[in-house]
């Protein structure tokens, strides 16, 4: 078996790409990603898909007409609530790369507006980004050795997608959810809390109170110690988690607790992806 | 099954996926891609695994699939020898002196593959057969047969 050891060795000696870990990280997210949107659209495709075709009417309506818009505003459960809604839905493909699109709005007083605003313009960058990524993949491609025929077996995608995380009579949370799929560097979450009543940005303050900062990270500590496996956050001193600040992302769950979200390699290593950390009053 | 555990193993072993992937495909980016395809579809299927000490051969065997789908998918399989590349396109594929692992790569795919997976990752030939889906006597007479076959193309030269 002296040849099969050489021949071992030889097999051995493939060169691995840089790029390999983090198409690995990215194949994770995507599978992850997938198996949530399988178990999600098996309980929610249904009754969801009327419901929300009925609100895209309304919204369509409010934003054609101010009159029709005004009338709303008396109709009790329109007045002055926030709804997250679908504004603008749709897939384009091309020969180098598909768009998915799903963008939220909110309705409600000038905050929706301005978060709209603020959702509209955010979309469009990434969708730009991520052409011009794919054009840059592309024309890289070409320059070192691939042919036409390879690059059409690519499946370049451009998504943007949100999800409503919860939402009660004085608060919704929902995450707006934008990657590009060769490129899980680019894959970006965006949360956005609202308080109904006051027409305003939620804060952790608002939430949490006074101490907000001592009890996110006593609580966060507490869940890193308590893990199964403690090693796979990083270290303090190491990058890894210190203290929650004003920038700190989070949204608010079904059970209307806090939900503090790291990125992907913030504080622990890339195969826990995105870390949430549910904090408890 | 714990997620966890999956992704663990997923990246500890990330660096033999992605040989074995271009064992099969001889070209960088598709090993990229189907490596990625695997890890995608077993985060996907993972509750399709019940018996978490399967979790090699399962996973070993989404990657195979994957390889063969992808090699099904070229109109028909061109096995480019490392001199024939232009360099700077490629990374060396093969060292210049391998000369049975150039052997092995020549080997019809189902065959190859027994004999890689035997050899080079080191799976039992049950191991093997369930990661390939063929029955365990398929898999031993593939294995002899690859075998023959290297040692006659071998000799062959030699002479």
């Amino acid at each position: 078996m002296n040849e099969f050891e050489k021949a071992k060795e030889a097999y051995e000696q493939i060169p691995i790409p840089e790029e390999l870990e983090e198409r690995v990280q990215a194949g994770i997210r995507q599978g992850r990603e997938a198996r949530r949107s399988a178990k999600r659209q098996r309980s929610w495709k249904r009754s969801v898909g009327a419901v929300a075709a009925c609100f895209v009417v309304m919204v369509g309506m409010l934003n054609v007409s101010p009159t029709v818009a005004a009338a709303a505003a008396d109709v009790p459960v329109l007045g002055g609530l926030f709804q997250v809604l679908t504004v603008r839905s749709f897939t384009d493909e091309t020969e180098d790369r598909t768009l998915e699109v799903k963008q939220p709005g909110v309705t409600g007083g000038e905050l929706a507006e301005q978060v709209n605003a603020e959702i509209q313009e955010r979309v469009d960058a990434k969708i730009a980004e991520g052409e011009q990524l794919i054009a840059e993949y592309k024309e890289a491609y070409f320059a070192t050795g691939g042919t036409e025929e390879e690059w059409a077996q690519h499946n370049n995608k451009v998504t943007v997608t949100y999800e409503v995380k919860s939402q009660t009579d004085e608060t919704v949370s929902f995450v707006v959810e934008s990657a590009v799929s060769f490129a899980a560097a680019y894959q970006e979450q965006t949360y956005y809390n609202l308080d109904l009543e006051n027409d305003r940005e939620l804060t952790l303050q608002d939430v949490l109170g006074e101490d907000w900062v001592e009890t996110c990270n006593e609580s966060i500590r507490a869940q890193m110690d308590a893990a199964e496996d403690p090693s796979v956050y990083f270290a303090p001193d190491a990058g890894g988690f210190t203290t929650v600040d004003e920038s700190t992302q989070f949204y608010l769950n079904e059970a209307g607790n806090v939900v503090v979200v790291f990125p992907p390699y913030m504080v622990a290593n890339g195969a826990m992806g995105t870390v949430e950390f549910e904090i408890t009053k | 099954m714990k997620e966890e555990k999956l992704t663990a193993f997923i990246v500890e072993n990330q660096v033999r996926f992605y040989r074995l992937a271009y064992s099969y495909l001889k070209n960088r980016e598709e090993a990229l891609d189907a490596v990625q395809t695997a890890v995608c579809r077993a985060l996907e299927k993972q509750d399709g695994l019940q018996d978490a000490d399967a979790l090699r051969t399962w996973f070993y065997r989404i990657l195979v699939n994957v390889c063969m789908d992808q090699l099904r998918c070229r109109k028909r399989v061109t096995l480019v020898p490392p001199e024939a590349l232009d360099t700077g396109s490629y990374e060396d594929p093969l060292p210049s002196d391998g000369t049975l692992a150039q052997r092995v790569d020549a080997l019809p795919a189902e065959v190859g593959t027994i004999v890689k997976l035997r050899f080079y990752e080191e799976l039992s030939l049950k191991e093997i057969s369930a990661v390939t889906g063929v029955p365990l006597s398929t898999v031993k007479t593939r294995l002899y047969t690859g075998l023959k076959k290297l040692r006659v193309t071998l000799e062959s030269e030699e002479r």
